[in-house]
């Protein structure tokens, strides 16, 4: 425990969107949606015109950002970024996966059960016998 | 020799429960994704037919404010005493708190949604179309209820909600309307799958201590 970094406590954080029109949409409605002074939004509307460097630079900027506690990012866009999503391992911003219109859950590549998952593999389970 | 069984006993205990608890929290979790799942169909659904009612061009990303503006909806982390794990974030909705209330008003504003619910769907409710063959018409902020009572905007909570819908007309469709509350619900679960999730982490965690404490006892 000793040198872990404290959780700053925020009273006012901001939910963070990577995904597509719909779903930015809807959360707008929810009253998410924030606008900084430098016009700078806190979501970005994934479509087919919509780059994977463009997705790993917001998805880098949300995460390096102090005002946002949980960044929901439609799953098929974190697999465009796998291995950025699944290398990040800090517990603010949360990153949570969610599923799209067009793209259903798939608990297989959900990178916090893909980090827990190895545990019910036969070969944790042997190697901790050995 | 007593004692050190005791202890090795209660060690094993110990770590039944932590491996319980992470299976637990694992299966909450998953039970949540589900619960999300379906309440994002719901809403996805009720955005597309508001949008087949009042039109692709007044349901549309180019109408999203991008004007100086703060999140009305917002989270309070806080940093909780896990079971396990010290510096364990907790999140907590504030649903439609307004700038000049700086407290956490989630429950009030569920309430609130509740309440917006029940009137939404209330078949009560005067349309301005004069055929039933119309296609549905929009409906006035301030259409009687079933119970009498008009709709009231007095509430921060109902301006909030009403600001938020302006930003695609002064009237909109109830569809809208019902797509705000699912995804209003939708964050609900989203926040209980954040804390889930710092649960289950912390509770891995452990459970992986254990699983190396135990293979470097038997080497």
């Amino acid at each position: 425990m000793a040198g872990r970094a404290q959780i700053p406590t925020k009273s006012s954080a901001l939910i963070a969107m990577i995904a597509d029109e719909d779903t930015i949409t809807g959360f707008l409605l929810a009253g998410v949606g924030n606008v900084d002074l430098r016009r700078k939004t806190n979501y970005l509307i994934v479509d087919s015109k919509t780059t994977v460097k463009q997705i790993e630079d917001a998805f880098k900027e949300f995460t390096t950002k102090e005002d946002i506690a949980i960044i929901l990012i439609s799953q098929y866009v974190a697999n465009m970024i796998r291995f950025l999503v699944d290398s990040y391992n800090k517990p603010v911003p949360a990153i949570l996966e969610i599923p799209s219109k067009d793209h259903p859950y798939d608990p297989a590549h959900d990178s916090v059960l893909s980090r827990v998952k190895y545990l019910f593999s036969a070969e944790s389970v042997a190697s901790g016998r050995r | 020799m007593e004692d050190q069984d005791k202890a090795r006993t209660s060690e094993n205990q110990l770590e039944e429960e932590n491996v319980v608890t992470f299976l637990d929290s694992m299966d909450a979790y998953l039970t949540l994704i589900d619960s999300l799942s379906s309440t994002l169909r719901q809403g996805w659904l009720e955005l597309a037919s508001a949008r087949h009612s009042m039109g692709a061009s007044r349901i549309s990303s180019s109408l999203f404010d991008l004007k100086l503006h703060s999140a009305a909806t917002s989270l309070r982390v806080t940093e909780d005493d896990g079971k396990y794990v010290m510096n364990q974030p907790h999140f907590t909705l504030c649903k439609w708190a307004s700038s000049d209330d700086g407290k956490c008003c989630s429950g009030e504003a569920k309430f609130d949604g509740d309440e917006l619910q029940k009137k939404s769907v209330s078949p009560q409710l005067r349309y301005r179309g004069t055929s039933q063959f119309d296609e549905p018409q929009e409906i006035q902020e301030k259409s009687p209820t079933s119970n009498g009572s008009p709709l009231s905007l007095d509430s921060p909570v109902q301006k909030q909600r009403h600001k938020s819908l302006s930003v695609f007309g002064t009237l909109v469709s109830p569809k809208l309307r019902a797509a705000q509350f699912s995804f209003e619900t939708a964050l609900e679960t989203i926040v209980e799958i954040a804390n889930i999730r710092s649960s289950m982490l912390s509770a891995f965690d452990q459970v992986q201590k254990d699983i190396e404490s135990i293979s470097t006892g038997e080497q």
